[in-house]
């Protein structure tokens, strides 16, 4: 009797607690007719206690179900091999409510019994399919972007690579992963780029700049614009960088055409004033051969006109060759590490001429002898020569043209002083834009300093100007040194 | 008494073989090196001709050329030479035309050319 009272007790809260889970739970026989079902399963299923205790499982679920689970066959088992069977997907429908997802376990509870535990994922499942998709998305953004997209960790080993990295360096994702990311770059600026990475630690800003990317197949060098932004974890804290970086080949490409349009340009604009130039030493020289065709010209004139032709001659013959050096076409746009001492002195060179005849002294001090840059030689000459001409164009009555170079830190400075006209203070702000010019027609083009500030910028550095009105100006390059 | 010529040209030996050419004519010469040395010594002077570069480091050959025109007595004739144009240079016919100047001979020039126009113009 008292047992009889205990085992009901214990089955009421049995039956109790199976009903609150929130799973649906089924108790089966070994003819596969339901037994026993909890709330749960009769809330999912939408059908009454009745209408499935004792009722064969073919007639509890649909068949459709029952065909594509197999789960007959798996309760079967289960009571042979006596081995639970857990975690089976199961897509179930009800009339009038929409699928849901469960996962489905058996468990044998006797030789007479199994338990069918089913637990529905739906939500679950949802969000793993979006949390999914937005990452198929997100992979796909980065992997379909023209520009190179990449990861490192905090010590500079690359985590991911997308494909115009793969392109563009021809290496797969597999040949670079924990490779460190500088050894991919230049061999001339790993030091620059492994500085970058480690100031990214403790960074918060982006870092900008312009390095060469290896080609492994041809071991060309490709010049890419890069941006580097540190990677933060959901604690703000620092764990790798994202670097973003973009083919500046074409872009190259156009600036090139746009540099030897210009120089097209500046030549036509030259002309009339090249003719001029060449035109009075030519007329000199004409009429002095005429004067020594005459018979009676005294000894003493006749030298002072074989003077003026050879002296004419030589103003013509450098005005052409300053002509020649502009036109040269200055394709090379390879940097190598170049001295800059020995460009200043090969540009001061060509202007040196130019200069005495104007009557204007060029002098250069340096503290050291050579100073190593990274740059395209030709490209640092046109700045110089530029900058030197305007120079000398500022002082019509002479004077002097002061080059003065000094290293601070890792930067060489190099300042061009002139003693002309100096440049007006609403002027100084605009001289490095493109058709500003305070020539008169004809003798500018106005995109002189403003090649040399593009020029300037590519190798990383700075371009200013200086001037008090009447009393000369100063141009002042910073460029970073080896 | 013979007749004065204003030579004017930024370039010293330019102004050496005008000068020679002149004054194998019998003339005498007057040299301005800049545009304001010009027009002073024209305000000052009294020229038949002057021989006038269109390039001058502080002035247009051209203003030079019209502060002469608009001189009250012993106008002289202006004669432009220069590099700069060309015999048939638009802007030399308008200047012409204008009464700006009267002839105009291109650098180089022969000699022979030179004196033919110095002597047209007295």
């Amino acid at each position: 009797m008292l047992k009889n009272v205990l085992e009901n007790n214990f089955k009421i809260q049995f039956e109790m607690l199976l009903n609150v889970i929130p799973s649906s739970v089924l108790m089966i026989n070994r003819q596969l007719q339901v037994l026993w079902v909890n709330e749960n399963f009769l809330l999912k299923s939408q059908r009454s206690k009745e209408n499935i205790v004792g009722r064969f499982l073919a007639e509890v679920f649909p068949l459709v179900i029952l065909q594509s689970t197999g789960i007959e066959e798996s309760i079967f088992n289960v009571f042979q091999s006596g081995v639970p069977l857990k975690g089976q997907k199961m897509t179930y429908r009800a009339p009038g409510i929409p699928f849901r997802i469960y996962y489905y376990s058996i468990l044998p509870i006797s030789s007479e019994q199994i338990m069918l535990v089913m637990e529905d994922v739906t939500e679950q499942f949802r969000l793993s399919e979006e949390v999914r998709r937005i990452e198929r998305q997100l992979a796909l953004v980065v992997e379909s972007a023209s520009d190179i997209v990449l990861s490192t960790d905090i010590d500079g080993h690359i985590l991911t690579w997308n494909s115009a990295a793969e392109k563009l360096s021809a290496l797969s994702t597999q040949d670079v992963l924990g490779r460190y990311f500088y050894d991919l770059c230049d061999p001339y600026q790993t030091q620059e780029v492994r500085q970058i990475l480690q100031r990214m630690k403790t960074s918060n800003a982006t870092h900008t700049t312009e390095f060469n990317l290896i080609n492994h197949s041809d071991n060309g060098k490709i010049l890419i614009s890069w941006v580097f932004s540190p990677m933060k974890d959901d604690f703000s804290k620092t764990v790798g960088t994202v670097v973003v970086g973009r083919d500046l080949a074409e872009r190259r490409k156009l600036e090139l055409q746009l540099r030897q349009s210009q120089k097209l340009t500046a030549l036509g604009v030259m002309a009339s004033g090249i003719a001029h130039e060449i035109r009075n030493p030519m007329a000199i020289c004409s009429s002095s051969a005429q004067f020594l065709q005459e018979e009676s010209i005294s000894k003493e004139f006749q030298k002072e006109c074989a003077r003026k032709i050879q002296t004419n001659i030589q103003k013509a013959s450098v005005i052409i060759e300053n002509l020649l050096r502009f036109a040269r076409s200055s394709l090379d746009t390879e940097m190598i590490e170049v001295d800059l001492i020995s460009v200043l002195n090969e540009t001061i060179e060509l202007v040196v001429n130019q200069a005495k005849v104007q009557k204007i002294k060029m002098q250069m001090s340096t503290q050291k002898k050579i100073i190593l840059v990274l740059g395209v030689p030709g490209l640092l000459q046109q700045v110089f020569m530029n900058i030197f001409l305007n120079a000398i164009n500022a002082m019509p009555n002479g004077g002097t043209l002061d080059i003065k170079v000094t290293t601070i830190g890792d930067r060489v400075n190099v300042r061009i002083n002139d003693t002309g006209i100096g440049i007006p203070p609403s002027e100084l702000e605009n001289i490095f834009d493109p058709f500003h010019t305070s020539s008169p027609v004809g003798q500018g083009t106005g995109l002189g300093l403003s090649i040399c500030y593009s020029i300037i910028r590519q190798h990383l550095g700075s371009i200013q100007a200086e001037s008090q009105l009447g009393q000369g100006a100063s141009i002042i390059i910073t460029l970073p040194f080896i | 008494m013979s007749k004065n010529i204003l030579i004017v040209d930024d370039e010293p030996d330019m102004c050496w073989i005008i000068s020679q050419l002149v004054q194998s004519q019998g003339f005498n010469v007057v040299t301005a090196y800049t545009g304001e040395d010009a027009c002073l010594k024209l305000a000052k002077g009294c020229f038949s001709t002057v021989f006038l570069d269109a390039k001058l480091p502080d002035m247009d050959g051209f203003d030079v050329a019209k502060y002469a025109s608009l001189l009250k007595k012993d106008k002289p004739s202006v004669v432009l030479v220069s590099g700069y144009y060309y015999q048939d240079d638009p802007v030399i016919h308008q200047a012409v035309a204008d009464g700006i100047i009267c002839n105009f001979l291109a650098k180089p020039f022969t000699n022979k050319e030179f004196i033919n126009i110095l002597m047209s113009s007295q």
